[in-house]
């Protein structure tokens, strides 16, 4: 029959302490022929069964487009549980001066694709999604590896499901300085943050750049601004401001020389306007600090929306700028708002009120100013 | 007659990818999304309505919009924010239904008046406090006290509205918003209005009244208005009726309902110039709460599900192209409807009313711009990106009714 056939499999057998684990390679497309997704339920008494979530149908569709993008490749094995029914057959030519704790040869599995998903002969404990990934993407094959056990009990699968899938996840600050310098698909949330990360390297590392070497990164330890701070900030231009007009809506791309130039022309005059306060810390000055970045960076953006980059840097917006001074309070003194209240120059913080207060604040000054004039 | 749409953050992404349903990772939204105005042609009205309690939030949340959002339009002005054309106008209101349920409006009338200002609006209503009910021939001593104290704010605060308007010299027109239970208590409103000053005149609260009782209270008024006085009816569509409001007086409205049946509707979804289609339900697998459960309890799988939807679109589209019949479609969509409903036998089937759908194909013969592009998608209720673009194919057909009845 054509849905009964057997798979021999070239493997590897490793002993780990009294377990044995078996490294081989099969087509993916192949996998859900002996595999089955453990889907977690609970019967009529109440028992538990199984052991996976559903799949994520948008993190499939991620996989799914790299693996159909050119040289992708998946390096890192999905694992499996096996039953009893399935055999290793050790190689008969083994020369002897080999290691002893791995033996090549080759996994036998009896392919029955009639039977049920419960009769199967392994569970996937690890790589529900790309394999489904695999099942689906338009390729005529995709061989992976896979790392396999057998396993004593499905509860001890579960343990083995849930070891494989508490990792960690990376730091945001290396993602972030990673993320300009790759190349091929990405997941989705990294695409649409990779622009600003480009952009905010970008500050970090030209001379020119007011912030050139004081953001924060794994790779310029000694910088005081946060890089999240400064993510905020081109994000929100970006999306809401100044910045947008460089952008290509159609592809999501955008001009980061004239982007740059933006930024590096408002923010050295920031830096002309207030040097001592830029050379300080956060826990010294309010305008190094999460709250007087993001702030400034609404300033920005309402003063240079529709400003080409080159006209950026001018006299008009060192004065407007220099206007702040009076009302301003970033290394001592009190933030004295229009409604009345006054804050200590410490006491604002990073929050998205604190923030909103601030820029209304710096932004009422500016058109009180421009009013007069 | 003028139409004005509400705005309630209504847009479509013009770089949707309808095969692989997903949007570009990199879409900003609102910037890189376009309204009615920019992909509907001919343009489907004459001018937006931008209520307060829609951008500023109000009793019952924070607003549509995301705070850089409102900044930006507040920086902007509504125009460069809409980004609408010369032609069109522009109108502010409170959103009265959204503090429907307080004993007196929340806000001030300078916060009001900051807000048409810093936005720039061409025009203004007048704060005003909507009353639910409807009594014919009852006076002031007939009806619940609320009513009388809600018609009498409102007026009120009309009145200091327009003293404001003039005070501060402001370039937004005022109009003014008349509330009433009667034909005599909208009449006498809309009459104090006038003496006021306003000559433009928002009726409230008319939503809920059947035809003949709009037009009950606007015989009251007609006689009184001046000559230069012009009606806007707030929330109210009614088309077939729009001659005879037109002769009392009314030279513009708004409402959203040809925009939200296309996919708050039970049937009618897709209009057209005589009437409507219900819209082909395929629900997205990863989208759809109740499917959801279903595959998380084991119920139904997912394998089952994903195959059922991909084979409705995938036969829907042979269908439009004319690749299948009509019965290997409707065979495709029993099936995943099926396993939607489940066993409850309390959910009806919409099946015939998509063979109707199918069998008309109104979208071949539909003149609209997004209907030539995008075919048989925009008669697919799925997601919000063909819903909405079936909302605007639906204001496109309102606009055309509307400019027969000019002519």
């Amino acid at each position: 029959m054509a849905d009964r056939y057997t798979l021999r499999l070239p493997a590897l057998e490793v002993r780990q302490g009294r377990r044995r684990i078996y490294c081989f390679a099969v087509d993916g497309k192949k996998l859900h022929s002996f595999a089955a997704v453990s889907r977690i339920r609970r019967d009529d008494g109440e028992q538990l069964h199984g052991y996976q979530r559903p799949e994520v149908l948008s993190h499939i569709r991620g996989i799914r487009k790299y693996l159909e993008s050119d040289g992708a490749m998946l390096p890192n094995a999905i694992v499996v549980a096996f039953n009893d029914r399935i055999e290793f057959v050790p190689s008969l030519m083994i020369p002897t001066d080999t290691v002893d704790y791995s033996v090549p040869g080759e996994l036998v599995i009896e392919v029955d694709e009639s039977l049920s998903e419960a009769e199967k002969p392994a569970w996937l404990v690890d790589g529900q999604q790309r394999s489904a990934a695999i099942r689906d993407a338009d390729l005529a094959e995709f061989p992976v590896a896979v790392v396999g056990f057998k396993a004593d009990s499905e509860e001890e699968q579960r343990s083995q499901f849930i070891l494989v899938n508490s990792t960690k996840a990376l730091p945001k600050g290396l993602i972030h300085e990673l993320l300009p310098d790759t190349t091929g698909q990405l997941p989705d949330s990294y695409v649409r943050r990779r622009l600003p990360a480009q952009l905010m390297t970008r500050l970090n590392g030209s001379r020119r750049s007011p912030f050139y070497r004081i953001i924060a990164s794994p790779t310029a330890p000694n910088g005081y601004i946060k890089d999240n701070s400064v993510l905020k900030m081109v994000e929100h231009s970006l999306f809401e401001g100044a910045l947008y007009q460089y952008r290509n809506p159609v592809d999501g791309s955008g001009d980061v020389e004239r982007m740059l130039t933006h930024l590096i022309g408002f923010w050295s005059v920031v830096r002309e306007v207030f040097p001592e306060e830029w050379s300080k810390p956060p826990r010294n000055s309010r305008l190094t600090h999460g709250v007087g970045i993001q702030s400034l960076g609404f300033v920005m953006d309402t003063l240079t929306e529709d400003v080409p980059a080159e006209g950026v840097k001018t006299v008009e917006l060192k004065e407007a700028l220099e206007s702040l001074k009076p009302h301003v309070a970033w290394t001592s003194g009190t933030w004295k708002f229009s409604d009345g209240e006054e804050r200590r120059w410490n006491n604002l913080q990073n929050t998205p009120n604190d923030v909103r207060q601030l820029t209304s604040h710096l932004l009422k000054v500016l058109r009180k100013r421009s009013r007069r004039r | 007659m003028k139409f004005y749409f509400p705005d309630s953050q209504d847009l479509v992404s013009p770089t949707y990818d309808f095969i692989n349903d997903e949007y570009l990772p990199t879409r900003v939204r609102q910037r890189d999304d376009v309204y009615a105005h920019e992909v509907a042609k001919p343009s489907p009205y004459d001018g937006i309505l931008v209520s307060k309690a829609i951008v500023d939030g109000s009793m019952k949340g924070s607003g549509k919009y995301a705070a850089p959002q409102r900044a930006r339009l507040y920086r902007l002005g509504v125009r460069k924010f809409f980004r609408l054309p010369e032609s069109m106008s522009s109108l502010g209101d409170c959103g009265a239904f959204n503090y429907v349920d307080e004993e007196h409006p929340p806000y001030t009338v300078d916060e009001v008046l900051d807000f048409y200002e810093e936005c720039d609006f061409d025009a203004g209503v007048s704060i005003d406090h909507v009353i639910f009910g409807y009594m014919p021939g009852a006076g002031e001593s007939d009806v619940d006290d609320a009513w009388v104290k809600r018609r009498h704010i409102s007026l009120e605060l009309a009145e200091k509205f327009y003293a404001a308007v003039q005070e501060r010299d402001s370039a937004v027109e005022p109009v003014g918003a008349a509330q009433g239970w009667s034909p005599a208590s909208y009449a006498d409103s809309v009459a104090r209005l006038q003496n006021i000053g306003y000559r433009r005149i928002a009726l409230g609260g008319m939503v809920p009244l059947k035809t003949h009782e709009i037009l009950a209270c606007l015989e009251e008024i007609s006689p009184l208005l001046l000559p230069d006085t012009q009606l806007h009816l707030l929330g109210i569509t009614r088309v077939d009726s729009m001659e005879r409001f037109a002769d009392h007086g009314v030279t513009s409205f708004d409402s959203t309902s040809a925009f939200r049946q296309a996919f708050m509707d039970d049937r009618n979804n897709y209009h057209t110039a005589d009437g409507a289609y219900t819209a082909v339900r395929v629900p997205q697998v990863d989208g759809n709460p109740a499917l959801k459960r279903a595959i998380l309890s084991g119920a139904v799988s997912q394998r089952d599900a994903i195959a059922a939807e991909r084979n409705c679109l995938a036969a829907l589209r042979d269908y439009d192209k004319d690749n299948v019949d009509l019965d290997e479609v409707m065979a495709a969509l029993a099936v995943y409807e099926t396993l939607v409903l489940g066993s409850t036998p309390t959910k009806k089937s919409y099946l015939a009313h998509y063979r109707r759908t199918l069998e008309a194909r109104p979208w071949k013969s539909c003149p609209c711009a997004l209907c030539k592009e995008h075919g048989i998608e925009i008669a697919i209720f799925r997601g919000t990106e063909r819903n909405k673009r079936r909302g605007f194919h639906n204001l496109t057909v309102l606009e055309a009714k509307m400019r027969t009845l000019a002519t």
